[in-house]
């Protein structure tokens, strides 16, 4: 079986967890714009980190048999740096209509301050002009309220709900979230919130339409296997392969393929992994390791 | 120039595509704004086909030649072209806003925008600009980036001074490209980049390694003591290719003068006298068997 990651943030991972993901069947990957862990402090690293997600980092996947795709935004937390946020904001129209950005994100609510609802306003309003879906980011505390905002910004600026895909989401927020016509993507965090057990759950409750499963999978504990992994437990609990295909790829899929920059062509047509390509001199595959042999026991046939 | 690239345009995409392209030119021209043209620029891989090379007849290749002397789109995808296209239509705006506008791309460019951003320089003005630009591109070792100013760009051979063109041509030996593909590679020979080629020859041959034969075609003109005595080395220890390198550089310098090369130097010569072998030929053969593109180690 073949799977979507529809949320991991690569740059933060080792070529350990491309060959990983290679092994267990990842296809291809969304990587979502967000924060590095300590607030940046000029407009000029921002455009650098975009252009390493639409050029280095799309190489490096490439060098696995993965094919990378982005969204691009600025994430609430720096959104709150308003300097920099206007700077950042005069930075994203060029890049939000590059080939291989699947949307805008993520964005949303983190502290939920005013500053964020403005740059979600605002963001929200570019995505409508560029005809891009959007990826939220939902805050962790005070989740589900933060949520109900998100959409209500949302629907007040027009966007369709069927272009959004709203991230992070739990038993609180998921049922809202559907009823108002939003994919609704759920990460599985290791240990601590949503566990790939709680998932199965929320299958078997809500069903697969709309819902979409990602790792989330960043610079703290986290695991870029997630999406298999739990692919994997569901085929044990018995839940339909059919259905399992839906929520870890068909969805993803579907929901991004709306902006015309992610289709399966993509990675079915590719002649595979070139070890002599070169990027800046570098080339990832150092003495030609082989990907195959690694790591398979996730992969579902 | 853009009525000639839209016609091949029309004839490599759909219909659609070029379409939207000749609206968004209407539209830019009318009132030139700078969001919706990044826009445009980056949304070319919206409407056109990822992976769709350009088909152009021999006639327009000829015509463009004529237009631009060493401008070609030989090789380019659909998404190069439509984008390039726009450039040009960028180069139609004031001067402030052209090159403000060309740094932003560049600055924020993905590899094929990149790529096609350098391949327009021959046709964009304000190229005395637009030079610090390309010679910065070189300094990349994305190859593809690197090509698209180095080769079948007449750009490099009309703007640089000699050491930035020096530069590229040593670079391209490095990264092994087909030096037959750089325009004005004759026209630019100096003696500084003659000196270099054989210098980085010994250090090749120290070091056991090889330099690939079309280096030689930098020394014409500028045969000295070293540059003979590199030749008869070529002869006595190199592959087939590097014999008819040595027979080219040889066939450029009067008969007195060479005498004991000559001797060597049999059907090679005879070849490269006929007009049977000649610098391009001998760079495509190499294109064709990479395996071929090395010179001898030290004896
Ligand atoms: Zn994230």
């Amino acid at each position: 079986m073949k799977f979507l990651d529809s949320h991991v943030h690569m740059v933060s991972r080792t070529t350990d967890d491309y060959q990983r993901m290679a092994s267990a069947g990842v296809a291809a990957i969304i990587e979502p714009s967000f924060w590095q862990g300590q607030p940046r402090t000029e407009p000029g690293t921002f455009k650098d980190y975009f252009n390493t997600l639409v050029g280095f980092e799309r190489f490096r996947a490439s060098q696995f048999g993965i094919k990378h795709y982005c969204t691009i935004g600025l994430n609430p937390k720096e959104a709150n740096n308003e300097k920099l946020a206007e700077a950042v904001m005069e930075l994203l129209p060029l890049y939000i209509c590059k080939e291989g950005v699947v949307g805008i994100g993520e964005i949303g609510f983190d502290d939920q301050t005013r500053a964020e609802e403005k740059y979600l306003r605002l963001q929200a309003q570019l995505a409508l002009e560029a005809d891009l879906p959007i990826q939220i980011h939902t805050p962790h505390r005070d989740k589900r309220l933060g949520t109900i905002r998100t959409m209500d910004v949302l629907e007040d600026v027009g966007i369709d709900p069927a272009k959004v895909i709203i991230d992070h989401n739990n038993e609180e927020t998921v049922k809202e979230v559907l009823d108002r016509g939003y994919w609704a993507a759920f990460t599985i965090y290791p240990h601590t919130k949503l566990g790939n057990e709680r998932m199965v759950e929320i299958l078997r409750e809500y069903g697969a339409e709309r819902i979409i499963v990602d790792s989330a999978a960043d610079w703290g504990i986290s695991d870029a296997l997630a999406v298999p992994k739990t692919a994997a437990l569901m085929k044990e609990q018995g839940i339909t392969l059919e259905r399992i295909e839906q929520v870890t790829y068909q969805n993803p899929l579907a929901a991004y393929g709306q902006s015309g920059q992610i289709s399966e062509e993509d990675w079915s047509d590719t002649a595979g992994v070139d070890p002599a390509a070169l990027f800046e001199g570098n080339t990832i595959l150092r003495g030609g390791m082989d990907v195959a042999t690694a790591m398979s026991q996730y992969r579902i046939e | 120039m853009r009525e000639l690239l839209l016609d091949i345009l029309d004839a490599s995409a759909p219909g659609d595509a070029c379409d939207w392209l000749r609206r968004r030119l209407g539209e830019h021209a009318a009132h030139f704004r700078r969001r919706p043209f990044y826009y445009d620029f980056s949304g070319v891989s919206r409407h056109f086909p990822k992976h769709a090379p350009v088909a152009a007849t021999l006639e327009q290749l000829a015509a463009l030649g004529e237009e631009c002397p060493g401008f070609t789109v030989e090789g380019w995808d659909v998404f190069r072209l439509a984008r390039v296209v726009l450039l040009e239509a960028l180069g139609r705006q004031e001067k402030d806003t052209f090159l403000g506008t060309v740094a932003a791309l560049l600055n924020t460019a993905d590899l094929r925008e990149q790529a096609a951003i350098y391949s327009a320089f021959p046709i964009l003005p304000y190229s005395d600009d637009l030079v610090e630009a390309a010679v910065d591109g070189l300094r990349s070792n994305i190859v593809d980036v690197f090509d698209s100013i180095a080769l079948g760009n007449p750009f490099p051979a009309a703007h640089f001074a000699a050491p930035a063109w020096n530069q590229m041509v040593l670079k391209a030996l490095f990264i092994n490209r087909p030096l037959h593909r750089i325009v004005g590679l004759d026209r630019r020979r100096n003696a500084a980049l003659s000196e270099a080629v054989s210098y980085l020859a010994h250090e090749r041959w120290s070091a056991g390694r090889t330099l690939p034969p079309e280096a030689w075609r930098n020394c014409i003109g500028f045969v000295d003591e070293t540059i003979a005595a590199d030749l008869g080395h070529l002869v006595d220890h190199g592959g087939p290719v590097d014999r008819q390198a040595a027979a080219l550089v040889v066939a450029s310098l009067p008969a007195e003068d060479a005498a004991p090369l000559r001797a060597l130097l049999g059907p090679e010569l005879a070849a490269a006298e006929s007009g049977e072998l000649t610098w391009d030929g001998l760079g495509r053969s190499l294109a064709l068997d990479p395996g071929l593109n090395g010179s001898p180690v030290k004896p």
